[in-house]
């Protein structure tokens, strides 16, 4: 019986990071914004909605705002940022979340800070109940960026990340383009945090943590830029491979490092042998 | 000008100068590969982390620096090899390896927790850390060597590139590839100096900061943000440029918390970093190119 609750409980999480997933995915993947800020709309997330929770805001509104909130940070993070190269944009966004992580471990009289905030109210007690609602959320997630992506907005952005002059000689507002896919991207990040928040009870500033980062990039570029699929196998593929460790009795103080290691090795690996990744529609820019 | 103004003055130079450590091999790399290295922090706290290593196993101090260098530029040309080299054969993007070095920097990271575990380490240095008092102004002599081994390295590094053949070298590389390739410049070799280089300098920055303040695994990561904001507030084309805009982080942060609570430091860089970004990407003593 044990054994069933751990992999529902693996499974609400591969549900939670795929749709971390597929909203990092409309930034890079189909954008071509790299943007290594959406830890922070997760981490931004994820305290909107628990913070609203323990306000007694009931769920149905914490958690809809939390993804307005990440949103508008998208867009915030977005305004200055989306006209700038690349890696330029890439490390402002780093900035952001390091400094969105900063806030929550200095504004203690709102945070708690690094203690954290324990008792946040769950979605609904029942873990296979939580997987059915899950799993439910990242169909629909996974179905509507899916054809989002086949509008004539969801083209221009793939037009932008495939020759960005181009598109904009052709008379696309690029810029705006941009500023909204972050949006977006930001929303369905600040939805997995709710989701995760709500799931763990449990948050503190780590959720800001660089090693989340490599995570869910490790997901994204494993399982392909501008695929959807490719960001659910992703997902599942990272999230299970480090997963045997706990049962050859490794000791638990190096579980940690190790998984990380492991993630940073088939990034590495992916990036430098197979840039499409499993699924990926295009070569990582 | 009160003395509490002259010390936050102070601070800030110290400050700055950190950054500034952190900046020169940050802003060297960039400047000759064009590409960001953010596993430069991880290979500064690979740096303090050796003369941990060598310091409490009691190596003679000054044999322990010698060490630490010689460890830490292995280190980095391990880096430069396994991971930059591949991604710069099959023509990766600038993007694609600041990923690389995402990936390199977490590993590192990783690493050092695995060998040396989460709790804060400290250097032992082998005599007493003195305590300067200038007219109500505290400094300590460790913070004295860090402000005057930035400034040696900004004049250095200015020199270097600006005077020495090697540095004319790395520039032609950074600004044309392949018309270096054919005057007889091997992109690889200036690359692997770069590191080299880059490396040394990340050794001598985590010596001084890991002996300034304390060692934890993912040291460098917030020092590598601040460094990048220092080179992006210079001018990123320029390595004296990153140096002094550093030092104007270091005097902004310092200066900002007479207002502001000292939990903000961080929010007051990043306030300055996106002014530049946005006002200003090319930086205070960069020119304007089309890329930035």
């Amino acid at each position: 019986m044990a054994l069933i609750n751990y992999f529902i409980h693996l499974a609400v999480l591969i549900g939670i990071y795929a749709i971390f997933t597929v909203g990092l995915n409309i930034a890079v993947g189909f954008t071509g914004l790299l943007n290594l800020g959406h830890v922070g709309f997760f981490g931004i997330g994820a305290y909107t909605s628990a913070l609203l929770a323990l306000a007694g805001v009931p769920l149905w509104i914490a958690i809809p705002a939390a993804a307005i909130v990440a949103g508008i940070s998208g867009l915030v993070l977005a305004l200055p940022t989306a006209r700038l190269k690349g890696d330029y944009l890439a490390l402002a966004a780093l900035g952001f979340t390091f400094i969105v992580g900063s806030v929550a471990r200095n504004w203690t009289d709102l945070t708690r800070g690094p203690l954290g905030l324990p008792g946040i109210p769950r979605v609904v007690a029942s873990t296979p109940l939580f997987l059915v609602i899950v799993v439910v959320l990242t169909v629909i997630i996974a179905l509507a960026v899916h054809y989002l992506m086949k509008t004539r907005f969801g083209r221009t952005l793939q037009a932008i990340r495939d020759d960005e002059l181009a598109a904009a000689t052709l008379g696309y507002n690029t810029f705006l383009h941009k500023v909204i896919a972050m949006g977006i991207s930001a929303c369905i990040a600040g939805i997995a945090g709710a989701l995760f928040a709500h799931y763990i009870s449990f948050i503190d500033p780590s959720v800001f943590g660089i090693g989340d980062l490599i995570l869910v990039l490790s997901m994204l570029i494993v399982g392909g830029l501008a695929s959807i699929p490719g960001s659910i196998a992703g997902a599942t593929i990272i999230l299970l491979i480090p997963e045997p460790l706990r049962f050859i009795g490794f000791p638990s103080s190096l579980i940690g490092p190790m998984r990380e290691i492991l993630f940073a090795l088939i990034l590495l690996i992916i990036i430098i042998y197979r840039p499409k990744g499993i699924l990926g529609k295009v070569d990582l820019q | 000008m009160s003395s509490l103004a002259a010390q936050l003055i102070t601070n800030g130079i110290i400050a700055g100068a950190i950054y500034a450590l952190v900046a020169s091999g940050f802003s060297l790399i960039y400047n000759v590969t064009k590409f960001m290295n953010f596993a430069h922090g991880a290979t500064l706290a690979l740096g303090a982390y050796f003369m941990f290593a060598f310091v409490s196993g009691h190596v003679p101090f000054w044999a322990a620096i010698i060490l630490t260098l010689i460890a830490t530029v292995i280190a980095g040309e391990v880096v430069n090899r396994v991971v930059y080299k591949p991604l710069r054969k099959r023509k990766a993007s600038t993007a694609v390896l600041l990923i690389g070095s995402l990936s390199a920097m977490i590993f590192v990271n990783a690493i050092i927790l695995a060998i040396w575990g989460a709790d804060i380490k400290t250097i032992q240095l082998p005599w007493q850390n003195p305590v300067l008092n200038i007219g109500g102004v505290l400094i300590t002599g460790v913070q004295v060597t860090i402000i005057m081994v930035a400034a040696v390295l900004l004049l250095g590094l200015w020199l270097l590139m600006k005077r020495s053949r090697l540095g004319i070298a790395m520039r032609a590389v950074m600004n044309n590839k392949e018309v270096a390739q054919t005057v007889g410049i091997d992109p690889e070799r200036m690359y692997s100096i770069t590191f080299a280089l880059s490396s040394a300098l990340a050794a001598v920055a985590g010596i001084l900061i890991g002996i300034e303040q304390n060692l934890h695994p993912t040291m460098g990561t917030a020092l590598v943000i601040k460094g990048f904001t220092g080179a992006v507030v210079g001018g990123m084309v320029s390595v004296p440029g990153a140096i002094m805009g550093s030092l104007i982080l270091g005097l902004a942060e310092n200066i900002g918390i007479w207002w502001l609570p000292s939990g903000y430091k961080d929010a007051i860089a990043f306030a300055l970093l996106f002014i530049f970004l946005l006002v200003r990407p090319q930086g205070l003593f960069g020119k304007k190119t089309r890329e930035a």
